[in-house]
């Protein structure tokens, strides 16, 4: 090869080189320009959605499915990909997306700050200028979402907590299915009658930590007036070792040395948890209601009932119950936020919702439902406690890292009988105050977010 | 004469001139061969390490990053569950040896043909085949508290030792450790397999010549003969315990119970992708690579040694 050839080749390569740099600085980084502009309806859009709820709400994809389907039909430019993920890849995966401000344009989020979280992260947009405030207004639970009076996400559909009971074991064991109990001494009270005619009272799995928050949220919650209680102890105006906040724990404990849950409790996850109470092996399961049609379409509509959460506490939230909804955000790096947001509105379009509905049987998060198509007497009772007795669900309202090193861990170690309840109080304060520490910004987030 | 001279006078010049133009062609076209390969390494190894320094020396404070000095690094010396994660990936080196010398015993027993020796091979080799999360499952309801390794105990009136494997913090990491060694142990086994296969036969009739017993011929002759394998497999081994068991851990234990199976890159995964603490989680990964090179260090500096001694 002689020397010109080989300047030539150099010389091409460069310029070669310096084409693609040029063209791959023209896809990325220009993701202010143009970000809401609406594109005309002639030119190809494509929307990437991640989403999470078939695994609690069984008929979402078939749903998921057909709205695409009808979206795509009434506007032939845009092609939407749908990818569900795994209830483990949910958060790491847009956290990952994010670091490399690459990935879905609409993501599905639980509510508070596993929405608001990834807010002040940069990775949203609000939604205030990308969907008109007369539809907004009609989702409910607007208020997990909003942050400096921007809405940062919406609902999709609701998720509530109750304990679900088996009737046939209730009658087994001489207890009145039609009256199931509602203050904690009856509780307990039940539970013991249940273990003496030989049945497992309650079935749980905490193995994998989940199980963990709820049973956090929904017993402590009892002390507590309101979701800003629980910021308070957050950012360090009073302890997680106080009397309101750590009494739960030794409810917690009463269950586990009375011998109230499956003796495997700290060996399954939370999903062989709740499928040990669908088998018919113990009586009562502090369940979820997305899950409540597909049991009931299981057991029969006459086995199961629901009950709220036994009442010993005497915080303002105590005898309510908890509600949330699992929406969707529009990232901030999507080139077609306009039309992302447009496919959320078409998801809240009457006929989607009451298909949502038909699909999976869960009640969505829009106040234009019908609620007289809701047939399951159950379902119909959670309606009920909805529009009646509502409080926010705690476990959005903290930082993950609470969960993951305290109440997590703690919840475990105390029903592996490791910890008392004393030393899981402690537990929790510690991790709060390690996340105080490595996370001032969050920190500064949260003392923002109190009262609001 | 003269003039034939002049000519290869201008002979000589024109092919110095030749020559050193090709040495030069040579030199371009060796960097232009170089190129591709350098470029895949600046851009595959060298960028992301360069961005990893760089990001550990850094917090990101909702969206922009911030200098901070060591203070990640600070930070971590200060973390428990940290020192918890680096106790338990030193306790998983203890699965090292015993991995070596099981691999090395098996493989010996199969270079014996012993009776069945063939479908042992498929047997020892099949768990190394099987995808991690897929063990790691199995073995979670294996270990459960009413599993099958309980239910069998209790059936033959071994009730006693019917324990909470996975949930108890005691016991989660042994029962861990125990998955991964049964993982692990058909590659080493396959290795050892291999070079027992190349040492000459030779070797093993002078010994029983000699009569030598079992295991002085082993340990004379096939240890030394090994020894290079050993050396390998050992360091491999090393590697993995300290920065390839996150599938393990996370499928069967999720690092519980507590933090009792935590380790640095579960640790790494709950900082970066839980926290948003990308900063930590990159210093960690600074650690990690720092000791693993030190280990692949180490096992070059070794093996240098050993091929100085041979030769």
């Amino acid at each position: 090869m002689s020397k010109k050839r080989i300047i030539k080749f150099f010389s091409l390569a460069l310029v070669l080189l310096l084409a693609v740099t040029a063209l791959a600085g023209c896809g990325g980084g220009n993701d202010k320009k143009t970000e809401t502009e609406t594109q005309t309806q002639t030119q190809p859009v494509n929307l990437t959605v991640w989403w999470w709820g078939e695994q609690e709400a069984p008929g979402a994809q078939k749903w998921m499915d057909e709205t695409v389907a009808l979206y795509q039909k009434e506007h032939p430019n845009i092609k939407i990909k749908t990818v569900l993920q795994s209830t483990d890849q949910l958060v790491p995966a847009f956290k990952a997306a994010a670091a490399a401000k690459q990935g879905p344009d609409i993501q599905y989020f639980w509510g508070g700050v596993w929405t608001l979280e990834d807010a002040w992260a940069g990775s949203l947009v609000p939604l205030n200028d990308l969907i008109p405030a007369e539809e907004m207004k009609h989702y409910i639970n607007n208020n997990e979402r909003t942050f400096d009076g921007k809405q940062w996400g919406i609902g999709w559909y609701l998720s509530g907590n109750a304990i679900a009971y088996n009737k046939d074991l209730f009658n087994k064991a001489g207890l009145d299915p039609a009256n199931p109990p509602k203050t904690w001494d009856e509780f307990i009270a039940a539970c013991a009658k249940l273990k003496k005619a030989g049945i497992t009272p309650v079935a749980a799995g905490v193995k994998d930590g989940w199980f963990g928050g709820w049973l956090w949220q929904l017993l402590n919650k009892q002390t507590l007036d309101s979701v800003d209680d629980i910021k308070k102890a957050a950012v360090g105006e009073s302890k997680f070792t106080d009397e309101k906040y750590a009494q739960w724990w030794g409810k917690l404990k009463e269950l586990k040395d009375k011998g109230y849950f499956n003796n495997d409790v700290a060996s399954l996850d939370y999903q062989q948890g709740q499928d040990m109470w669908l088998q018919g092996k113990a009586a009562m399961v502090f369940g979820n209601d997305t899950f409540f049609p597909g049991w009931i379409k299981q057991m029969g509509v006459d086995k199961v009932g629901i009950m709220q959460v036994p009442v010993y506490g005497t915080g303002k939230m105590a005898d309510t119950i908890t509600v949330t909804a699992q929406g969707w955000g529009v990232t901030s790096w999507s080139k077609q936020q306009k039309e992302a947001a447009n496919f959320l509105v078409f998801m809240h379009t009457p006929d989607r919702i009451k298909a949502w509905y038909d699909n999976t049987g869960v009640l969505p998060a829009d106040d234009r439902f019908d609620a007289s198509a809701v047939q399951l007497p159950q379902m119909k009772q959670m309606n009920e406690w909805y529009l009646t007795k509502p409080s926010l669900n705690m476990e959005n309202f903290i930082p993950s890292m609470l969960e993951e090193r305290g109440i997590f861990p703690g919840v475990q170690l105390l029903l592996s009988g490791e910890k008392n309840a004393k030393d899981a109080a402690a537990l929790t304060e510690k991790a709060i105050k390690e996340w105080r520490s490595s996370n001032p910004a969050a920190l500064e987030k949260f003392k923002n977010w109190i009262g609001k | 004469m003269k003039g034939m001279n002049q000519a290869t006078d201008l002979v000589s010049t024109g092919s110095t001139e030749k020559r050193a133009e090709r040495k030069l062609t040579d030199r371009y076209q060796a960097l232009l061969f170089l190129a591709p390969a350098v470029l895949v390494i600046v851009s595959v190894f060298l960028y992301p390490v360069v961005k990893l320094v760089q990001y550990s020396l850094q917090v990101q404070d909702y969206g922009q990053w911030k200098w901070v000095g060591l203070a990640n690094y600070r930070g971590l010396l200060n973390d428990d569950i940290f020192r918890q994660a680096a106790k338990n990936n030193a306790i998983l080196l203890l699965c090292v040896p015993i991995l070596v010398i099981l691999s090395i015993f098996f493989a010996i027993l199969l270079y014996e043909k012993i009776r069945g020796w063939q479908a042992y091979r498929s047997i020892v080799f099949l768990p190394y085949l099987l995808a991690i999360p897929v063990v790691g499952i199995v073995f979670s309801y294996i270990f459960q508290y009413n599993g099958i390794l309980n239910e069998i105990l209790r059936s033959v009136g071994l009730g006693r030792l019917a324990l909470d494997w996975l949930a108890d913090s005691k016991l989660a990491l042994p029962t861990v450790m125990v998955v991964i060694i049964w993982k692990e142990l058909g590659f080493g086994v396959i290795l050892f397999l291999s070079r027992l296969l190349s040492v000459p036969e030779e070797l093993y009739e002078a010994a029983k010549l000699d009569g030598a017993s079992w295991w002085q011929t082993h340990w004379n002759i096939t240890i030394p003969q090994l020894r290079g394998i050993i050396q390998f497999y050992s360091i491999v081994a090393v590697i993995t315990m300290i920065s390839w068991v996150f599938n393990y851990v996370y499928v069967m234990t999720k690092g519980g119970p507590g933090t009792s199976t935590m380790v640095s890159e579960l640790y790494i995964y709950q900082q970066g992708f839980r926290f948003n603490l990308m900063g930590t989680a990159s210093a960690v990964g600074v650690i990690l690579l720092i000791v693993t090179s030190i280990v692949i260090f180490l096992q070059f500096k070794v093996r240098g040694g050993l091929d100085s001694d041979t030769e």
